[in-house]
């Protein structure tokens, strides 16, 4: 038997990893804008005219994957149970190295709780990034405002995604593998999410 | 029309509106304009006047959130310029103005009144001051034109507002009335974004890398139970 079980499959990945590039490519072309501080990363896009423009363009294509990716991933993220409630009273185990018994579907609460915040913020940022986009047709204090709250999204999300990268990599080993080739070992599968191996192997143990 | 020329900016369309006051708005081809306001004054109708462009804030908004460097700039005289050249058309300084001057043409680059920056640097007046017939519009040394304006005993605009503003007018009425704000500042959110959320931003972007870093040095990744035992060990794929 195969040490392994798929958890993403290809489109799933693709998916995935288009967000991430847009992502990062919003974040470099945004970073100028943000702070004179950062001005220099707008070398990467021939100056600021060019970085604006790489901005508009990928923000057309990160609203479009980021919002497909919490489509796609609706279902599975927005209910939570008894163990999901378990697992956020003990802030899923990570404030302490006692093992902590957790009993998760294919996804935990936390990711859960990321997923959706996701979604939220990705519209969040595309509605004020289009107001930006062409402030003179909006009423001042819309474009004000929608400034303010574009850049308090993008620096709530940045924190939300140095912790999602570090849980997922270093932070539960094994957790990239998933997301990088699309398979899992056993072990990590019963650890991490229980109910979820149950289901998909409808046995007890890791073979 | 001495701005235009100065400036050789270009005419724009203008309509009869049914009122003395043309043109009606700034635009990108039109630095100052004259803005006309009627009010009911006893039985009869008074007249009051103000020259409506930039009044070059001492805390100017559209420089706080300008991303290109030296697209809005300060004199050496203490005035707020600006440069073509450097704009990137971002049109922040829109929505950070509290006068609501800067304008956009077809060129997407920023427009408004620089004091005719390039006279200055020449020795000369701006182009308004010098062309103005009955001196309603002076120039010169701040100071003096405080102390000047405090001897005609009006009500001084601009005097400490916004850290001093670059124009000050002198009223017959109170700001509003005249379509300026009554204590002008820098809009609300326009604060919050570049002076709290800001600095904020870099502080949580190093605290959440502290912050996870910390967490892996103290207590550690979630390991499977398998892999300590396996270090060393025979590892079969
Ligand atoms: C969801 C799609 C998005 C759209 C449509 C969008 C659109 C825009 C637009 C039009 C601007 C103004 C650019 C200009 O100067 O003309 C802007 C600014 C900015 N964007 Fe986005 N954006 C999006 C997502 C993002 C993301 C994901 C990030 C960060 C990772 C980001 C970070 C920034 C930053 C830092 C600025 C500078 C303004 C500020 O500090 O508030 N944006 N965005
Ligand atoms: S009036 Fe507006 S454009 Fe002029 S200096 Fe003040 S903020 Fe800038
Ligand atoms: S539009 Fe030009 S001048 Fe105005 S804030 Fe942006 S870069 Fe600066």
């Amino acid at each position: 038997m195969s040490k392994y079980v798929e958890r993403f499959n290809t489109p799933e990945r693709v998916l995935h990893w288009f967000v991430t590039v847009t992502f990062f490519t919003q974040l470099l072309s945004g970073l100028g804008l943000y702070s004179r501080l950062f001005v220099g990363y707008q070398d990467f896009f021939g100056g600021g005219q060019g970085a604006i423009l790489v901005h508009k363009i990928a923000g057309i294509l990160f609203l479009a994957s980021s919002l497909l990716l919490f489509l796609n991933h609706r279902r599975e993220i927005s209910a939570m149970d008894d163990d999901d409630r378990r697992w956020l009273s003990k802030m899923g185990g990570y404030l302490s190295r006692e093992p902590f018994q957790e009993n998760n579907g294919k996804f935990n609460a936390g990711q859960k709780l990321f997923g959706i915040f996701m979604g939220m913020a990705t519209l969040v940022l595309g509605v004020t990034g289009i107001v930006i986009w062409i402030p003179l047709s909006f009423p001042r204090v819309v474009v004000q405002l929608s400034l303010l709250v574009h850049g308090l999204i993008f620096v709530l999300f940045i924190m939300v995604v140095i912790v999602h990268i570090y849980l997922a990599t270093i932070g539960n080993p094994g957790t990239l593998d998933g997301m990088l080739w699309g398979r899992v070992t056993r072990l990590w599968a019963r650890k991490h999410h229980g109910k979820w191996f149950r289901e998909i192997t409808g046995q007890e143990k890791a073979g | 029309m001495a701005c235009k020329q100065w400036n050789r900016l270009d005419a724009d369309k203008t309509a009869n509106q049914g009122s003395y006051e043309n043109p009606r708005d700034l635009t990108s081809n039109l630095y100052n304009r004259i803005r006309f306001v009627e009010k009911a004054d006893g039985g009869g109708m008074k007249w009051l006047f103000l020259n409506e462009r930039c009044v070059h804030c001492g805390d100017a908004g559209c420089m706080k959130v300008c991303p290109s460097p030296g697209a809005l700039y300060r004199t050496k005289e203490g005035f707020v310029a600006f440069d073509k050249e450097k704009c990137i058309a971002c049109k922040y300084c829109v929505s950070a103005c509290p006068f609501n001057v800067p304008r956009y043409g077809a060129d997407e680059k920023v427009a408004k009144c620089n004091l005719c920056a390039d006279r200055i640097d020449a020795g000369m007046m701006p182009a308004c001051a010098k062309a103005c017939p009955t001196q309603t519009l002076q120039y010169g040394p701040r100071g003096a034109m405080i102390a000047r304006a405090k001897a005609s005993k009006r009500a001084i605009y601009g005097e400490a507002d916004l850290s001093g503003l670059g124009v000050l007018y002198l009223l017959d009425d109170k700001p509003e009335v005249y379509g300026l704000p009554d204590g002008p500042s820098i809009p609300a959110s326009i604060f919050l974004w570049k002076d709290v959320v800001k600095p904020l931003g870099i502080l949580g972007f190093w605290g959440s890398i502290a912050a996870v870093l910390f967490h892996y040095v103290t207590t550690g990744p979630k390991r499977l139970e398998e892999d300590a035992p396996e270090k060393g060990g025979i590892r079969h794929e």
